[in-house]
């Protein structure tokens, strides 16, 4: 649980120090990127704790969702629509879902635990 | 197996992850960076453009101030300054003069109701015997009478000057009383026409009459200066 953690922070810290930048104009899909890179870890997380987790289906979830996203957003672009609110109010909202469920489980074998030791 | 290929899957993505956040911090921030060096040379740019408007006007002021005060100086064919003033209309005149009033009739002896109410034309008739009996200035109602007025009839009133004004009319002139008074009066004169109609017009010499300037602003947008 801790190693994805401190992946995370040292790729900020990579990120941040090695000083690139991307092209002006793709910041829109960046962003949209990182979004479907989140919901993927926050979605993969759960998965985990279930015992359900495929590396397959995380691997696929991944990049077709962060494709489909930004497809979507240039889609809007051509049609001057801001489609990537859809794509916000959706990773959006499965990311929350995903963490309190991440949360309620967390707390419910918290109190198996408690029960296992009780016995 | 399952656990080592999520820990190894969800690190790689985490740190995917996290180097497009760093990235794309270092973009958004220098993005920020450029819009306001942006917003400042658009500024900037403003600036100069309205120094250099300014500069041109104030330039364009001070020749215009100069041309103004040459051509108070100068002679015009013999005539100064202030005598084209008084000739334009732009100046108020005052000095011996007649004062003609004008009335609708009160009489009405029937037949055409309009024969009973003074016309613009009527007016025409008694500013051009003025005029031509060589009058210095003359107004109607305080309007002015310059090169470019028009006396016509609106419906029920009169406009002068493009002014309505209404019955009863005060036509003042400056000039010889006695020519003015007798060039109105003559037989078959003005004065002749209008009274078997009962218009009431009536013709006061005046030691001092005030003719008012002309006021209103003359636009000349389709004129074209010929050397």
């Amino acid at each position: 649980m801790l190693i994805p953690i401190i992946g995370l922070a040292i790729g900020v810290v990579v990120g941040i120090v090695s000083g690139m930048v991307f092209p002006a104009g793709y910041s829109a899909y960046v962003a949209m990127g990182i979004l479907a890179c989140l919901d993927s870890v926050i979605g993969g997380v759960y998965a985990n704790l279930q015992g359900k987790f495929q590396g397959k289906i995380f691997s696929t979830g991944l990049f077709f969702n962060g494709i489909f996203a930004m497809a979507l957003i240039w889609l809007g672009n051509q049609l001057s629509i801001d489609l990537s609110l859809a794509a916000v109010v959706v990773y959006g909202s499965r990311m929350f879902n995903n963490f309190s469920r991440i949360r309620i489980f967390l707390l419910n074998k918290e109190k198996k635990e408690i029960m296992i030791d009780s016995e | 197996m399952t656990k080592h290929q999520y820990s190894i899957a969800l690190t790689a993505t985490c740190v995917l992850l996290g180097v497009i956040i760093g990235v794309q911090y270092n973009t958004v921030k220098q993005q920020r960076l450029s819009t306001d060096n942006q917003r400042l040379s658009e500024v900037t740019l403003a600036l100069n453009q309205a120094q250099q408007e300014r500069d041109a006007l104030q330039k364009q002021n001070e020749k215009l101030e100069k041309t103004l005060k040459e051509y108070e100086e100068g002679t015009y064919g013999g005539a100064d300054m202030e005598e084209l003033w008084a000739f334009a209309g732009l100046t108020s005149i005052s000095g011996e003069g007649v004062i003609v009033t004008m009335n609708d009739s009160s009489t009405n002896l029937g037949g055409d109701r309009n024969a009973y109410l003074v016309h613009a034309e009527d007016l025409l008739a008694v500013v051009n015997e003025l005029n031509g009996a060589g009058a210095e200035a003359v107004s109607i109602n305080g309007q002015r009478m310059v090169g470019k007025s028009a006396i016509t009839c609106a419906g029920s009133i009169v406009m002068v000057n493009g002014v309505r004004v209404a019955a009863p009319f005060e036509i003042k002139a400056v000039g010889d009383p006695a020519v003015l008074d007798s060039a109105l009066h003559f037989p078959g004169g003005v004065v002749d026409n209008l009274s078997p109609w009962g218009i009431e017009i009536s013709v006061s010499q005046q030691s001092v009459v005030t003719v008012p300037a002309y006021t209103q602003t003359a636009l000349y947008k389709d004129m074209e200066e010929e050397e």
